[in-house]
């Protein structure tokens, strides 16, 4: 369903992902985890060519690009099929929470306004913003403002979302909000990449998680596999960090 | 030598007359060097071969001249380039047909267009790059990413600023006596030298332009509010 083949990515002479593969199923849940400076975000951005890999190829659907050459229309064409959720949301600020949604289906799928105007009011309700319509981003949380971007996200109706770090600029007692809807829109099926240091979400809602250090995929399997018996030194590790509880004795 | 207020009553009705000529300077040169700003600062943030170059020159000769000097180049330089043109592929066009308010027009254009750029780019920055690549990842084209994003927003930022040159560029536009067209200013001088009460007359030039600026100053500040509107509630 999703196929990255062979991903390469430099930054100067900073080479971040080292011919990275990975597939996604339909449906699939996925979650990257890794410390920062591992490639993450960076592999996430590539799917939908926000970054531009050096080499290899993209399939999403029955749409396949090949990176070393890709066209502008090629990277149009794989943007409408992938959405991306933002660490900093992103909202357009000057569009109310409505028009943020509705923006890329009149602009992009061309719809007429009524239609966009439904569609959107229905995806904001979706996400618990029913009443927060004609709200411009700077009156909202930072959670209803992720929301918003997650409805955004879904308007497009794209084969997989991207989840950059969704949570980690938000407030702690906001993640809880912003969790949920990404729940529920995972039990729709609905593909999904999340990049996250929520252990807790990804090992409720992952079907995979994939553990990445130095621009490689170390390890991935189910989160039973890789969050109880990992087999990797360099996953012991980062679990053993990001994880502190379980080693305190008070 | 005493002040004679009546004169300066006298003097404000003239002036009157002269105001057209003041604002349609004003408005052309504002109108044509936003065009001119916001095409040379794209040129240079998209950092476009060649072309950014030619606008960086163009901003900094531009903005490192007096508006005076520029004003006269292009008096004595566009007539010598268009006859010669002319002579050349034997058009019937003489530069004496131009109107000397063409002159200040044109060169106050080129000045306000260096200007601009530089409000222009500061409100392009203003807007997050966040918010481009959100476009971006809808499958929006950089054109309506620009146009429906960035643009509305770098207006907002820009308004105080573009405000500032409207300013600027009114109160520059009395060099245009230099060419004899006759705006405000020079019409006060002109109304002064038959009595000698210049005092009196520049006082009443100087009370017009003022309520202009107040002016200019208000209906910025009501599009500010306008525009702006989708900031209320928030830091800013």
């Amino acid at each position: 369903m999703i196929a990255l083949s062979h991903i390469s990515k430099a930054f100067g002479r900073n080479q971040v992902l080292q011919d990275i593969s990975l597939n996604v199923n339909r449906g699939e849940v996925v979650v990257i985890l890794g410390p920062s400076g591992s490639g993450k975000t960076t592999l996430l951005r590539c799917v939908n060519y926000l970054e531009k890999p050096g080499s290899g190829q993209i399939a999403v659907g029955d749409f396949q690009v090949d990176c070393s050459r890709a066209r502008r229309g090629d990277v149009l064409q794989l943007r409408r099929k992938t959405a991306m959720v933002f660490q900093q949301y992103n909202l357009f600020r000057h569009k109310t929470a409505l028009e943020n949604v509705m923006e890329a289906l009149l602009v992009v799928k061309k719809l007429p306004a009524a239609e966009a105007r439904k569609r959107s009011i229905a995806l904001l309700e979706k996400v618990g913003l029913g009443a927060k319509l004609d709200e411009y981003p700077s009156r909202l949380s930072g959670g209803q403002q992720q929301r918003v971007g997650i409805a955004r996200a879904l308007a497009l109706e794209p084969e997989v979302i991207l989840f950059d770090e969704p949570t980690s600029a938000l407030d702690p007692e906001l993640v809880g909000e912003v969790l949920e809807v990404i729940r529920a829109i995972a039990r729709e099926g609905i593909t999904m990449i999340v990049v996250t240091h929520e252990m807790g979400f990804a090992r409720d809602v992952a079907n995979r998680v994939v553990f990445m250090d130095g621009g490689v995929i170390v390890e991935e399997g189910t989160p039973d596999e890789v969050f109880q018996h990992p087999k990797e030194e360099r996953t012991k590790q980062f679990l053993r960090r990001i994880t502190p509880e379980a080693n305190y004795s008070i | 030598m005493q002040l004679d207020p009546s004169f300066i009553w006298t003097a404000f009705w003239q002036l009157l007359g002269a105001i057209p000529t003041t604002l349609s300077i004003t408005a052309v040169s504002v109108l044509a060097g936003f065009v001119i700003g916001a095409a040379t600062a794209m040129l240079r943030m998209y950092r476009v071969p060649v072309l950014a170059q030619i606008a960086s020159a163009y901003v900094t000769f531009i903005r490192g001249t007096p508006m005076l000097t520029h004003l006269l180049i292009i008096y004595f330089g566009l007539p010598m380039i268009i006859d010669g043109l002319a002579e050349h592929f034997g058009w019937s066009f003489r530069s004496v047909s131009i109107p000397m308010i063409g002159f200040a027009y044109i060169s106050f254009s080129i000045t306000a267009g260096a200007y601009m750029s530089e409000v222009v780019r500061a409100g392009i920055l203003a807007v997050d790059r966040g918010q481009v690549e959100a476009a971006q990842s809808v499958g929006m084209t950089t054109f309506q990413s620009l146009r429906r994003i960035v643009f509305p927003q770098a207006l907002a930022a820009a308004l105080p600023n573009l405000a500032n040159s409207v300013i600027g560029m009114l109160h520059g536009s009395t060099l245009a006596f230099a060419v004899s067209v006759v705006d405000i200013n020079a019409k006060a001088q002109i109304v002064a030298s038959t009595n000698w009460k210049f005092f009196e007359a520049y006082l009443a030039a100087a009370l017009i332009f003022w309520g202009l600026t107040v002016l200019i100053e208000r209906v910025a500040a009501l599009i500010e509010k306008r525009v702006g509107a989708y900031n209320r509630g928030g830091v800013v």
